[in-house]
């Protein structure tokens, strides 16, 4: 064997060079393929920049909320459906980043790694999205919002389908306004309040702070509180909505005795109440089937002095959560503790007929001991009953909390959160009104008003 | 030194699967839109016949059994014409006379390189020829593209720098005073740095690439020495480097690697285009004509590799990249048991740089690599590119002891390339069989 004969083994070395360089091409490929084919340069998918094959999205009933039609992009018939769905649907350019237009673009354009976008070279069209949303509700939810800001999300805590998720201020799709970017009646127009959203709890996170009294402090039922109007620490004051003298636990959530709730607060302590907040998903970063990415709920009170755990027991601090997340905490007690995550798409039918279905799964983030739901339950039952009044939400057996979060400047945004004991009716809900108020004189009454239209 | 066993090759079978493929593809693209496309139908059984009367008379009048090289060629080359077809039928027709053409080449130069005391005469000539022609393109090119490798003679359009490959690699292995020394390099690398240092002034710098890296793998083969070598290359990323650095026409070129998606309409249009596309054909393609990168500029010369992801899947223009693998896995088997060194040196030297080369245009495209606007061999529409690849070919054939079954009777073995320590042990198997 000559020398040029082993050198000729060096080539190897070449072929190696090469074999990387495919395999890190077809990584490319993996990674990368989806946005590529689906880029607004893809001739097949777009003609003049907009879609024209693009599968359609429809509601629970089949009512079409966008469709393509003549290869032009359709969406509802009715401008307060279309306004409703705007951001569950999404836009066509990704400026609602969770939309399903966009979050489901690769869906809707018929691609997957292993048969490109075949489907639409031979179909036409790429798969249709059949969301889990009735528009009907929808549009009901967007006219009690009432030209407010805020959003409403709604689902069905045993099975998942989220049936409501409205969010304000929205637009038209067909008439998108001129001024959308500088009219500040459109600021974060594209945000889906309730997947994106963050906001100030106050009240409602009682419902956390409840949970985690009743699993650390064994009497807690047998405690009384006595409220002077504030509760006084060592560091500061926390201020009560009201003077609700003597209170037991129960009435202390009922009324939402800020003074009683401030006290279980401290005696609770940072690191039980922290527990009991990630138990419930708060700092849990979640990402869900057809909602992309919801955004975490915040709880640190690693730095708090005395008087401000006192007010993060009571949901103001730095104290932030989502919508949506306090929807699917609703549904995990509602559920015995067991949170059923919601979800938005029902199924997918691609051009050849075959329906693929949303797998339901069950959140590891969010849960509860079955004997805490149930009497975290009772709590919340009772402060429809022997409080805001069953006769404000008829026929359903509500369960739920208020919260009026003050805010730094402006009205305070109204909240309501609950669920219904109906088993006709098995959905929980969360609403929030921006600057609306207190959460009985807005946000409960458009909870009810959703209610009764998905009943 | 022992022989391996020639294992018998049938070359039937996997021709006919071959042809198989080549009739269905062509069956896509000369049916397409219902009418019959007769140019396209002509060429591609024109082709057909071609590759089995070569395999016929190869086997049966030459004796030459081991084809594999052979259909590898046809393989890539008949997706090349239907890929030109599902352009236009003039560009079928016009590729399948180039496929003749380069059997042509291949065929001289196998019979050229079959006499190394030929060869060895040649060279000098060679490589004056070459150096003249890189001249004369300079003086006659017009700008194309940027670049200035293209000539115009009686209204056909030639890259001669193609042809000054085949050159480059025949002089790179039969410039030898001694074998193996390092200092038998010199009048190589004088030659080496004419061809690189022309092609610069071209502005074609993904050829000047292949070049180089043509020359680094001569150099090795030749030498041996790794640290030469190391300092050859250092010096040339330097130079580029500097190159790329002082002249913004240079730099211009390189500013949207890696940017591509930056500037979608503009300077990375081809590119993206072929992401886009690449991505949308997946595993099967989008059937052959049914593209859209076709409608974009030079798809069927540098972006062909996108055409072939979209139309015809990955699977298959995977297995295209990788049959150029097997080239050099080829040349890096043969060079074990060549009759000289000389052999060793072409087949390395050329395996490598068409292994190169579909690199430099697969990554380029896809934007791993700078993209240089180099073809890829076999497939890309284009006449002397096509003599190249099968020039190329032709090397690495020649260096296969199999290729030549009669050559015991004809050597001439007083020839310096021919040191009577290396036999020529080749067993007929027809004298075997009687």
């Amino acid at each position: 064997m000559d020398n040029a004969t082993k050198r000729a083994y060096s080539l190897f070395a070449v072929i190696g060079g090469f074999t990387i360089g495919l395999l890190i091409l077809i990584y490319s490929f993996i990674a990368h393929g989806s946005s590529w084919a689906t880029n607004k340069a893809n001739q097949h998918l777009y003609s003049n920049g907009t879609v024209s094959t693009f599968g359609d999205i429809y509601d629970r009933n089949d009512k079409a909320l966008a469709v393509t039609v003549d290869g032009r992009r359709k969406y509802n018939s009715d401008s307060v459906i279309r306004k409703a769905t705007l951001h569950a649907v999404g836009d066509l350019n990704g400026y609602i980043s969770t939309g399903v237009q966009y979050t489901f673009r690769n869906t809707l354009a018929g691609y997957s790694p292993i048969n490109g976008i075949a489907s639409i070279v031979q179909y036409g069209k790429g798969n249709d999205v059949h969301l889990t949303l009735d528009a009907q509700v929808c549009r009901i939810a967007y006219n009690a919002l009432n030209g407010r800001n805020g959003t409403v999300c709604a689902y069905n805590y045993y099975t998942g389908e989220i049936l409501c998720m409205v969010s304000a201020p929205t637009y038209d799709p067909e008439n998108k306004p001129t001024d959308i970017d500088n009219n500040p009646i459109y600021n974060g127009v594209y945000l889906n309040r309730a997947i994106t959203g963050l906001y100030t709890p106050g009240s409602i996170f009682k419902v956390v702070t409840a949970v985690s009294a009743i699993e650390n402090i064994p009497d807690i039922n047998s405690r009384t509180y006595d409220c002077d109007g504030k509760y006084e620490t060592s560091d500061g004051t926390v201020i009560c909505n009201d003077i609700h003298n003597r209170v037991n636990f129960q009435q202390a959530l009922n009324r939402s005795c800020n003074s009683a709730f401030a006290d279980i607060a401290l005696e609770l302590g940072k690191s039980k109440l922290t527990e009991t907040a990630k138990e419930l998903g708060f700092n849990t970063k979640f990402s869900v089937n057809g909602v992309s990415d919801p955004s975490k709920s915040m709880f640190n009170v690693k730095k708090a002095s005395k008087a401000d755990l006192g007010w993060a027991g009571i949901g103001q601090y730095t104290t932030l959560v989502n919508p949506y997340h306090m929807m699917t905490i609703m549904g995990c007690i509602a559920n015995d503790g067991i949170a059923v995550m919601p979800f938005l798409i029902d199924h997918i039918e691609t051009p050849q007929g075959i329906k693929v279905p949303t797998k339901v799964s069950v959140s590891e983030d969010i849960h509860l001991a079955p004997a805490t739901a149930k009497k975290i339950g009772e709590m919340l039952r009772s402060d429809i009953t022997d409080y805001y009044g069953d006769g404000r939400f008829p026929n359903l057996q509500m369960c739920g909390k208020t919260g009026t979060a003050e805010i730094d400047d402006g009205q305070p945004h109204s909240w309501f959160v609950g669920y219904s004991q109906n088993q006709k009716t098995p959905y929980a809900i969360a609403v929030i009104v921006e600057n609306g108020g207190t959460g009985l004189s807005a946000a409960a009454i458009i909870a009810n008003t959703v209610m009764q239209a998905i009943k | 030194m022992t022989i391996s066993e020639d294992k018998p090759f049938n070359w039937f079978p996997p021709l006919f699967l071959i042809t198989l493929f080549q009739l269905i593809s062509a069956s896509f693209v000369v049916f397409d839109d219902g009418e019959f496309k007769y140019l396209t139908a002509a060429t591609v059984m024109a082709y057909i016949l071609v590759e089995w009367v070569y395999a016929i008379i190869a086997s049966v009048a030459f004796e030459i059994r081991h084809l594999e090289l052979e259909l590898m060629g046809f393989f890539l080359s008949g997706i090349g014409i239907i890929i030109c077809g599902s352009i236009s039928e003039s560009y079928a027709m016009k590729q399948g006379i180039a496929i003749g053409l380069g059997l042509i080449v291949y065929l001289i130069m196998l019979a050229i390189l079959r006499r190394t005391d030929i060869v060895m005469k040649l060279r000098t000539p060679v490589a004056v020829c070459a150096v003249g022609i890189l001249i004369l393109n300079l003086v006659l090119a017009k700008t194309t593209n940027g670049t200035l490798n293209w000539i115009e003679i009686a209204g056909i359009s030639i890259q001669p720098s193609e042809i000054v490959k085949i050159a480059f690699v025949f002089v790179g292995g039969a410039t030898l005073d001694k074998l193996q020394m390092t200092k038998s390099i010199t009048k190589y690398i004088i030659f080496a740095i004419a061809c690189v240092g022309f092609l610069f002034l071209m502005r074609d710098f993904g050829t000047a690439l292949v070049f180089f890296f043509t020359f680094v793998i001569i150099a090795f083969m030749r030498s041996g020495d790794i640290r030469t070598i190391a300092l050859v290359c250092a010096i040339a990323v330097l130079g580029a480097a500097m190159v790329i650095f002082f002249k913004s026409t240079v730099a211009a070129r390189f500013e949207t690697y890696r940017h591509i998606w930056d500037d979608m309409y503009g300077k990375g249009m081809q590119q993206t285009r072929t992401l886009i596309y690449s991505a949308s054909g997946g595993f099967f393609g989008l059937g052959i004509g049914k593209g859209m990168l076709k409608y974009t500029y030079a798809a069927s010369t540098d972006l062909v590799f996108g055409m072939l992801c979209e139309e015809w899947g990955f699977i298959i223009a995977g297995t295209v990249v990788v049959t150029f693998a097997f080239f050099v896995y080829y040349a890096i088997k043969t060079a074990r048991n060549t009759r000289s060194a000389f052999y060793a040196i072409v087949a390395c030297a050329a395996s490598g740089m068409l292994l190169f080369q579909m690199s430099l245009n697969v990554f380029g495209v896809t934007d791993l690599l700078p993209f240089t606007g180099v073809t890829l061999p076999f497939i890309s529409r284009g006449g002397t590119s096509m003599l190249c690849s099968w020039g190329m070919l032709a090397f690495i054939k020649s260096a296969d002891i199999h290729t030549y079954p009669k050559l015991s009777k004809t050597i001439l073995p007083d020839h310096p390339l021919y040191p009577e320590d290396i036999p020529i042990s080749f067993k007929r198997r027809r004298n075997v069989n009687g």
